[in-house]
């Protein structure tokens, strides 16, 4: 297992600011003792490991703010300025409609868990991505990591395949590792898999280099090394470090590079999953999450409906509709779906009326967000926006509380306190509750 | 001073004893064990003497029958430490030659009895060293008593709206949300004041507000949570808060919006504060009003630390230290941010002054900052160190190995000034530079708005200016006032690039002046003092630019169309000009003169605050990797410098120089500070931002990438230009290139200095191994067969490798640890190479340290 850097300013001893241990020393105390003594004191943090469901997350995120009138809650009985053009359509869960442009989704709603009364107070884009990301309200004073980082930082990487990797780039700046060090950063594809001739770059030796040459390089490195980056306390270096032991570690795993060849799934099931932007990022997200990925990121569209939002929906709703549909059954077939834990989100949702350019506005106060796997109830339709999607009418959720149920899910307890800079703990998540309203 | 410094370690030792007894106890769990043996500042044995006692405010003015002013008393050590010794004082109000006295002494305030003037007085008793005897220290503060008897109106304003601030009512979370929260809105942070009168008072009729029965108002029983609240209870019914909001419903709700005075000035007491672990100190904030009232707004203030591990403060106004460090402790009130600054020192270590004489006047201020932390400095940088890192801060590049050799061999006790005079006059330190300006300006085409051929002499344009060294106050000033075809005049791209007014106006705050005043376009600025007429005006001064196409179909013709305004969102109307932190300029009708003008005048004046400030720190973070503030563009009062004298300093050199750049970054690399060593001492590896070491940082893309290209002496063809260019030449932000997308190259879609990004990632690893850049280099170079062809031995061709590279030789266990991998063939050209990946894979190669 890798090494887990811990950010260079988090201090070795105590926050309490406790002298230092040459002080100690007089008094007969060791280091060991110390140690000893500060692994007692830190007991202030108590938590407790639930036990993991979820092996893996996929991440699906709908990036300017998606309607949930025209998706996952429509309102066919409201005024038409309310309720929009698009018309509603019966799913799998009796007495639930989504809008007409999920019907392969509605075939599989129950499987889902559709949640209708997200709700936070943050209507500007980058302030709602950084909560629907990080799960913190932003602050001046701390980045915060996004779950994805968190994730890595807590359970590190798996069969060799990075612990977070984003589709095809990070989706936002807040998609990144915030306070913690650069080393739980996302990996980017930085190709997109919708792409003709796609590729993942570097993943393999050069052409011309063996096994035995590669060995060769990799000794001299590490003779090269050796001087600077012991003297060295900078996290940069240190980050760099083990951004080269994860390299190596990829490209020996041929089955771990293997995980980033798209060509290698049959083209009848590209096509099931539609060859666009969100049928391959999905696809891609699969295959990483089969081959060992803990957290996989993508972003589909931009949903920033200020105008003509049905017109809008209409174009980019049915790819998804497509993609989700296939993505969710693939993952069941596979065995997959009972320890993967698909989230669809975005960073707030619209307003409750059409606007007079026939879009809807930003919304924070009530949107929806959709689970599926990973131990999140089968089929369920968990808080109501009301008849206007104006507020949450019953079971707000808070985004702290969904990440706490997802971290919960994955096995990592969520207050559980991480350092930040300046030696300050921080709970991975601050307050939130786990939800058995979404739990299977 | 010998002396002093024998105390001082003996009290350290008493001290180290102590708290080690302390911790042992802790290991227990019983935090309570701490404070016991924290210091009492009454105990001679270990606390040395108090020399001198301050009251705070130093003079307290109370002008209503209510009015009542906290004092606070701290007391100076021997060492330099300060002590709230407020509760360890005799507090008297003298009586003077009145019968009864004016004032009186209550509760740790100051409460008014009858008009007049006294004085409130401070004694502090304290056993002398030798027990023989006390000696006391006494302090005292005019008090001007005047309206004892009046009863003060409660005033919306200045009563009822900083409660919503302190309560967090009008955060942007709650009420403050743009809808408001559950169907009530206030202004975020009470930017419109008039609106919040008018939603309390007006909207829903009397639903809020119950003017016959006040306990029944909803603001009430909200507020305490009498009635179901989301934000839950704010605060209790007995509280202050509670019955100025009582208060002021009953008294119909009076509104005093018209001819409520403003706050001036805000101030927070003490103005700095020396501590030592866990020590507490009572802050107290005064605000000033137009009308001259001076009022104690300790309760109403918000509290916040720029660095809660060294200072924290609590709502009350009451900081406790932390670690060893510097924070600012500071005051929110109205739209006014004030601070003080906050020194944590360690009770344990016995320091020593560095005793290395300073190189300049860089040196004396930030030695002084260390010595005052007590943090001592790496020692200086080795010649191969400090050559191949100034090469590449100054030409982006590495240095050649014919260079660094003379360099070593020379003995003159000034090389390392001659060697940055040297490359300060290379056309690769010009390039640089260029780079730079081009990254804040933005330099890049955009479809349909920025062609290509403009963005190219917008360029040049910017590469003129830094070849010929302009001044660069006439540098921004001409950009800023750029007027005429962009064609001709390519400085007009600027206003191209962005054609909104209110952007502009943003980008010019941030590039030029390092404010981000983004945030005061919607509500004032939440943790600093602009507001939103602050935005609108320094926006309406580029609200009058026009763009109309010129003959050429790719170029535009920037001018003054002499109309346009930016109204305020608020009231609908129009801002006149105001420079950030100014009055409104009326502009004369008549004689008019291009707005950009009087901005560009004000920006680029010597007597900006800001302008030259923000420049020098922007030159010292290029050096050390974080800026003194930092982020270099968010300067503002919550953020303060991490050394202030020397932020300063930076700025006045540079208008003493006239703006010559190259004269301040000669300062900058010949001081010391830059010139240490990376490597850190147990003492110095925390410290962040006082420049004890030098910073190790991740080479930026283009000069990495040109480093490859030097090292390996094969080329690099680079968008839009002739092949064996360098990559800071890259005219367009637009310009697609893998390797310094992938090394964080800015992309120039904003003037934020975060643009340009030098994190590592997984992608920069798997690059430098597989991709084309290092091992594509080392074979289209063929420098090892250039070298074996020439009979050079193996160890000889690794030696000259590790100084192409790393500009050293290689030690003895390196050689022999390579030699072991190198064959017996006489030409082992692969082994060689892969010696040669290994060098431009270290992370020694791509850092500078």
């Amino acid at each position: 297992m890798l090494p887990l850097i811990r950010s260079m300013s988090s201090h070795p001893l105590s926050r309490r600011g406790f002298l230092s241990v040459g002080a100690l020393s007089g008094l007969g105390l060791g280091l060991a003792d110390f140690l000893a003594i500060r692994e007692s004191a830190a007991a202030e943090n108590l938590y407790e490991t639930p036990p993991q469901v979820a092996k893996s997350v996929i991440h699906i995120f709908l990036p300017g703010g998606l309607s949930a009138q025209e998706s996952f809650d429509p309102k066919p009985y409201a005024p038409i300025e309310y309720r929009g053009e698009l018309r509603a359509i019966p799913t799998k869960i009796t007495g639930e409609s989504f809008s007409e442009l999920l019907p392969k989704t509605a075939q599989l709603a129950d499987k889902l868990t559709v949640v209708r009364s997200l709700t936070h107070g943050e209507a500007a884009h980058e302030r709602g991505q950084h909560n629907m990301m990080t799960y913190y309200r932003p602050s001046p004073a701390l980045q915060f990591p996004s779950m994805g980082s968190v994730v890595s930082h807590e359970q590190g990487p798996r069969n060799n395949l990075p612990g977070y990797i984003c589709v095809p780039n990070a989706p936002n700046p807040y998609a990144s590792s915030g306070y913690l060090s650069s080393a739980y950063a996302p990996f980017a594809l930085g190709d997109a898999p919708e792409r003709a001739g796609f590729k993942v770059r570097d993943l393999n030796h050069p052409g011309g280099i063996d096994h035995s040459r590669a060995m060769r390089r990799r000794q001299a490195l590490e003779i090269v090394n050796r001087q600077f980056t012991s003297q060295t306390t900078s996290d940069d270096v240190h980050a760099m470090s083990s951004f080269y032991e994860r390299a190596f570690d990829l490209i020996d795993s041929p089955a771990a590079r293997e995980a980033f060849n798209l060509e290698a799934e049959e083209g009848k099931v590209r096509d099931r999953y539609g060859r666009n932007q969100a049928g391959q990022r999905m696809l891609m997200a699969r295959r990483l999450v089969e081959a060992g990925a803990r957290f996989v990121t993508l972003s589909y569209g931009g949903w920033d409906h200020h105008q003509q939002v049905t017109t809008n929906m209409r174009r980019n709703m049915p790819a998804f509709d497509q993609g989700y549909a296939a993505l969710i059954a693939d993952l069941e077939e596979r065995g997959l779906l009972g320890e993967t834990l698909v989230l669809v989100s975005s960073e707030f949702g619209r307003t409750p009326k059409i606007n007079a350019d026939g879009g809807r506005d930003h919304w924070s106060k009530v949107f929806s967000v959709v689970l599926a796997g990973g131990g999140t109830k089968r089929g369920a339709v968990v808080g109501s926006s009301g008849p206007t999607a104006s507020d949450p009418e019953e079971t707000p959720i808070s985004p702290e509380d969904l990440a706490t149920t997802i971290y919960h899910q994955l096995g990592i307890p969520a207050n559980k306190e991480l350092m930040s800079p300046g030696g300050r703990p921080v709970e991975i998540v601050n307050g939130g509750k786990i939800r058995p309203e979404l739990l299977g | 001073m010998n002396r002093a410094w024998q105390h001082l370690a003996f009290i350290a030792l008493s001290f180290a004893i102590s708290w080690g007894f302390s911790l042992a106890w802790a290991a227990d769990g019983a935090e309570a064990e701490k404070e016991n043996a924290s210091k009492d500042p009454s105990s001679p044995a270990e606390t040395p003497k108090f020399v001198d006692l301050t009251i705070y405010p130093s003079e307290i003015h109370l002008n209503h029958a209510a009015a009542k002013q906290q004092a606070i008393a701290v007391a100076r050590r021997t060492d330099g430490i300060s002590v709230d010794v407020t509760s360890l004082v005799e507090w008297k109000c003298k009586a003077d030659n009145a019968a009864e006295p004016l004032a009186k002494w209550a509760d740790g305030r100051v409460q008014p009895l009858r008009d007049g003037n006294t004085t409130l007085v401070a004694r502090l008793d304290q056993p002398s060293l030798d027990q023989t005897n006390s000696d006391s220290l006494s302090a005292s503060v005019p008090v001007y008593v005047q309206g004892a008897t009046i009863n003060k109106e409660v005033s919306f304003r200045h009563d009822v709206m900083p409660i919503f601030l302190r309560a967090g009512c009008n955060a942007g979370g709650c009420h403050g949300s743009s809808r408001g929260k559950d169907g009530f809105q206030l202004s975020l942070f009470g930017y419109d004041p008039a609106g919040d009168y008018f939603r309390l008072t007006r909207e829903r009729a009397t639903r809020r507000l119950n003017r016959a029965l006040p306990d029944d108002s909803l603001l009430l029983e909200k507020c305490i949570g009498a009635v179901p609240h989301t934000g839950g209870k704010r605060f209790e019914k007995e509280s202050e808060y509670y019955s100025t909001l009582h208060n002021w419903v009953s008294a119909g709700a009076p509104s005093d919006l018209a001819d409520a005075p403003t706050v001036e000035s805000l101030q927070l007491y003490p103005p700095e504060a020396t501590m030592e672990l866990d020590d507490a100190q009572q802050f107290v904030a005064l605000a000033t009003y137009s009308d001259g009232n001076v009022r104690d707004v300790t309760d109403l203030a918000l509290f916040l630390s720029s660095d809660s591990t060294v200072a924290s403060i609590d709502p009350q106004g009451r900081c406790v230290a932390g670690v060893r460090g510097e924070a600012f402790v500071m005051a929110r009130f109205d739209t006014h941010t004030v601070g003080s600054p906050v020194l944590t020192l360690p009770t344990e270590s016995i320091y020593q002054p560095t005793e290395t004489p300073p190189a300049n006047y860089i040196d004396e201020l930030v030695d002084a900052k260390l010595n005052t932390l007590r943090i001592p400095p790496s020692e200086r940088s080795s010649d191969a160190e400090f050559l191949r890192r100034v090469t590449i801060d100054l030409a982006g590049r590495l240095p050649e190995v014919a260079e660094l050799e003379a360099f070593l061999a020379n003995e003159a006790p000034d090389k390392r000034a001659l060697a940055i005079d040297r490359l300060i006059d290379t056309p690769e330190f010009r390039k640089l530079w260029t780079l730079h300006w081009a990254n804040l300006l933005m330099v890049r085409s955009e479809n349909n708005r920025v062609d290509y051929k403009a963005m190219q002499l917008y360029f040049e344009w910017i590469a003129e200016q830094i070849q010929q060294n302009r001044p660069l106050d006439e540098f921004v000033h001409e950009l800023l006032t750029a007027s005429g075809p962009t064609f001709v005049a390519p400085a007009g791209n600027f206003y191209q690039v962005e054609p909104l007014a209110a952007k502009t106006a943003e980008n010019v705050a941030q590039a030029f002046l390092g404010i981000r005043v983004q945030c005061a376009q919607c509500h004032n600025h939440p943790f600093d003092r602009w507001t939103m007429e602050d935005y609108y005006g320094f926006a309406a001064f580029f609200s009058q630019v026009g763009r109309k196409p010129g003959e050429d179909y790719r170029e535009m013709i920037v001018f003054d169309r002499g109309f346009g305004e930016t109204n305020h969102p608020v009231d609908g109307k129009p801002r006149p000009p105001q420079t950030l932190g100014g009055e409104p300029t009326e502009l004369a009708k008549e004689n008019r003169v291009d707005r950009r003008k009087v901005a560009a005048d004000w920006i680029t004046s010597p007597e900006n605050p800001y302008f030259a400030t923000n420049l020098g720190n922007r030159f010292w973070a290029h050096f050390f990797g974080v800026g003194i503030v930092e982020p270099v563009d968010d300067v503002r009062v919550s953020n303060p410098p991490s050394n202030q004298a020397l932020y300063d300093a930076l700025g006045s050199k540079l208008i003493e120089y006239d703006f010559d750049f190259t004269r301040l970054v000669r300062d900058i690399c010949n001081s010391n500070a830059y010139q240490r060593a990376s490597s850190t001492t147990e003492a110095n590896q925390h410290d962040r931002r006082n420049f004890a070491y030098a910073r190790t940082r991740r080479i930026p893309a283009e000069v990495l990438l040109d480093c490859v290209s030097q090292a390996t002496g094969a080329e690099e063809k680079l968008p839009g230009l002739p092949l064996g260019a360098r990559a800071t030449q890259v005219a367009d932000g637009k310009a697609n290139h893998y390797f310094l997308k992938t090394f964080g190259r800015s992309k120039r879609d904003t003037v934020c200095a975060c643009e340009a990004r030098a994190e590592p990632t997984l992608s920069q690893a798997l690059h430098l191994m597989n991709g084309a850049t290092v091992h594509g280099k080392i074979n289209q170079g063929k420098l090892i067969e250039s070298m074996l062809e020439e009979g050079a031995q193996p160890q000889e061709v690794a030696r000259r490798l590790y100084l192409r590279c790393l500009s050293r030789e290689p030690s003895d266990a390196e050689l022999a640890a390579l030699d072991k991998l190198i064959a017996e063939d006489p030409k082992p050209r692969d082994e060689l190479q892969d010696v040669f990946w290994a060098l431009l894979n270290s992370r020694e190669f791509l850092f500078n340290h």
